[in-house]
């Protein structure tokens, strides 16, 4: 009679240290499905060359990655970082005051709604928006009829390289607004008082005080911009021009193009994943992680 | 102390057991086959049909009317390029269709990769009804594996007021360069901007030649500040608008466009030098889950009202003689529609190439895009 109800116990208490893991467990299940052994089929991939669907895996060696070296594959490489850092640049200056607007100046019970329609956009598909900035760019669009009728001549923008970042920091504003937003809401304006106790002028105040207490925040609003506009594909394919090739779009080509070199793809994918893990390590160092984790 | 060294050895312990769990499902994995498209593992319903086809190819009238006819339900998914649909239905999505639309190059490409079933051309009324040139074929000997649907060229659609003479031959597009500036658009498909070129270079559409192909690509590059962009439809609007004057497009969709818009002074041109030659196909994977209603669905696009209808409202041209005989005298003698002859004549169709041909190709379109 004993014996069951022992071992009804023991079943029903595991060790102490298997409890997390067992909690864990779905998670790890789902993370080792999704992520760890699709890249890693990924980077199987990536070392068969040239390989078409159809076709038997068998690595066999580097050469994907030595071709990645070729010259032809520089101005991709640097074209792509060129967009993402303009990006974040962009969404950066851009976003700061809005953040500091919100957070400092809008009353407590207005700032949700100010920061949801700052969110809006993003409920819309990215693809429909690229596609509104064709309307609004095209040489006879809204913004060049609106010129037009101040006397300011014509700009020939879309399909050239600042319709791609104009597009593409409309499409992550909302990001940086977001995660910038969560940092300086903790400012600590006892400190802006004192700053001005003291005789800092405002701008003395600001540069000394408050960027330095939201520096976290910038750090990983930026590295979020930067990561995502790395891999954007939508927007230097629908606002780029004749001279738009990215990293995203060689790989797109290579899956679902022409060329349908899947190790190719897979090696310039691995490439990608690299440089992304590399700037999510960095933001994991130095940067804000509640902010981070806000969005 | 005691606790968190005894828990982090076990910790290590577990994520060595991960490890050799993980490399232990990497290991067979050697050897697999990339992308093997298997039968779906349950017969799909006999009334229902899953087609897979370009997006000018099919309406609502058309699945209605086919389900009146024959009690089936329809539903059709669409793509925009060969590519997308092969990777699309290599990916594992292609059990659900019994249907698809894969143009010229594609068929050969899929019956090579015996992902074609072979057609049983009793079941399939009306094969006599299509013309000569199209009862054969070259990329599918006999039409074994596929039925011709659709044909058409690549050409030059242009605004007639702005371009007065217009462009008459692919080298045209250079001797006007000036006037183009910034306001024509290519093709979003390196086969067919490279095989213009070279055809304006008197190559064929389809060289192989290393020395002709990097011929072509430096005479690009003189084109390129010229060129807005590369894009297979985003040109309609913008020519409308008049921010573009000239695009290079497919026939379906030019003539499309132009029948539509009347008064937009717009003009289809087919290269004098020739262009390629392009058709699409219906053809039943052998993953098929209901291949009885493929074979329906084939019959009713075969019949000639049908195809009739078709050419009418959605601007295709038919292969299908007994349907060209039945139109309406303009559309039968459009000649961007229907060209003649001696135009088909100097035309070619685009073939595959080998993995390396193609990848030479791709680099060049690597530094043309980014260059």
């Amino acid at each position: 009679m004993t014996l069951p109800i022992a071992t009804r116990t023991e079943a029903q208490a595991p060790p102490a240290w298997l409890q997390p893991v067992l909690m864990l467990a779905p998670a790890a299940v789902w993370l080792a499905l999704l992520l760890v052994i699709p890249t890693g089929l990924i980077f199987q991939l990536s070392l068969v060359p040239g390989i078409r669907p159809g076709q038997v895996v068998n690595p066999s060696g580097l050469d994907n990655y030595i071709r990645i070296l070729q010259p032809d594959y520089f101005p991709v490489l640097t074209r792509s970082l060129f967009f993402a850092l303009g990006t974040t640049i962009a969404c950066l200056i851009l976003g700061f005051p809005v953040a500091y607007w919100i957070a400092i100046k809008v009353p407590k019970r207005w700032q949700n709604l100010v920061l949801l329609s700052f969110v809006l956009p993003l409920w819309t598909s990215s693809l429909l928006r690229s596609y509104a900035w064709i309307t609004i760019l095209r040489p006879t669009g809204v913004l060049n009829t609106l010129l037009g009728k101040v006397g300011i001549p014509a700009l020939d923008i879309l399909n050239r390289e600042p319709a791609v970042l104009i597009g593409m920091t409309y499409s992550l504003l909302p990001y940086m607004v977001l995660i910038l937003y969560a940092s300086l809401e903790k400012l600590d304006r006892r400190l802006l008082e004192a700053a001005a106790d003291l005789g800092a002028t405002p701008r003395q105040a600001f540069w000394r005080v408050t960027v330095p207490q939201s520096l976290t925040g910038i750090a990983a609003g930026a590295l979020l911009v930067f990561i995502t506009s790395m891999g954007d594909f939508i927007n230097p394919e629908i606002l780029g021009g004749a001279s738009s090739m990215t990293v995203a779009r060689l790989i797109y080509n290579q899956f679902l193009g022409a060329t349908q070199n899947w190790g190719f793809g897979s090696a310039l994918s691995m490439v990608l994943i690299l440089v992304v893990s590399l700037a999510i390590a960095l933001l994991l160092k130095y940067g804000d992680r509640n902010a981070a984790g806000g969005v | 102390m005691d606790v968190s060294s005894a828990r982090s050895l076990t910790r290590r312990q577990i994520m060595q057991a991960c490890l050799a769990i993980g490399t232990g499902l990497m290991l067979p994995g050697c050897g697999w086959t990339l992308a093997e498209v298997r039968p779906a593992l349950s017969k799909g319903n006999k009334d229902e049909l899953s087609i897979y086809t370009w997006e000018s190819y099919i309406d609502p009238e058309l699945t209605e009317t086919f389900h009146t006819q024959t009690g089936i339900n329809v539903t059709a998914d669409i793509y925009d390029s060969n590519e997308t649909m092969l990777a699309t239905f290599q990916s594992g999505k292609g059990a659900i269709y019994s249907v698809i639309y894969p143009s010229d190059y594609k068929v050969a490409e899929m019956i090579e990769r015996k992902l074609l079933s072979v057609l049983d051309h009793s079941r399939i009324n009306g094969i006599d009804n299509l013309m000569p040139e199209f009862q054969d074929s070259v990329y599918d000997p006999g039409n074994q594996h596929s039925m011709p649907i659709s044909w058409g060229t690549t050409g030059l659609i242009y605004n007639t007021e702005a371009l007065n003479p217009g462009p008459e031959d692919w080298e045209d597009l250079w001797r006007m360069q000036a006037k183009l500036n910034r306001k024509m658009t290519l093709l979003a498909d390196f086969r067919e901007v490279m095989g213009a070129t070279l055809k304006s270079l008197g190559f064929s559409y389809n060289s192989t030649n290393p020395s002709e192909v990097r011929q072509a690509y430096q005479k690009l590059v003189q084109l390129k500040p010229a060129i807005t962009t590369f894009t297979t439809d985003a040109w309609r609007d913008r020519l409308l608008a008049g921010d573009l004057i000239l695009a290079m497009a497919y026939s379906a969709d030019a003539v499309r466009l132009i029948q539509e818009n009347p008064d937009a002074n717009l003009r289809y041109v087919i290269p004098a030098s020739g262009t390629s030659l392009w058709s699409d196909a219906m053809v039943i994977p052998v993953t098929s889950p209901n291949p009885d209603a493929a074979y329906e669905w084939i019959n009713f696009m075969m019949q000639p009202s049908v195809a009739v209808e078709v050419t009418r409202r959605l601007f295709f041209a038919t292969p299908n003689q007994a349907a060209y005989d039945q139109l309406p005298l303009p559309l039968r003698n459009n000649r961007s529609l229907f060209p003649p002859e001696a135009v088909i004549q100097a035309c070619e169709r685009i073939i595959p190439l080998e993995p390396k041909e193609t990848e030479m190709y791709e680099q060049y379109w690597t530094k043309l895009t980014s260059g």
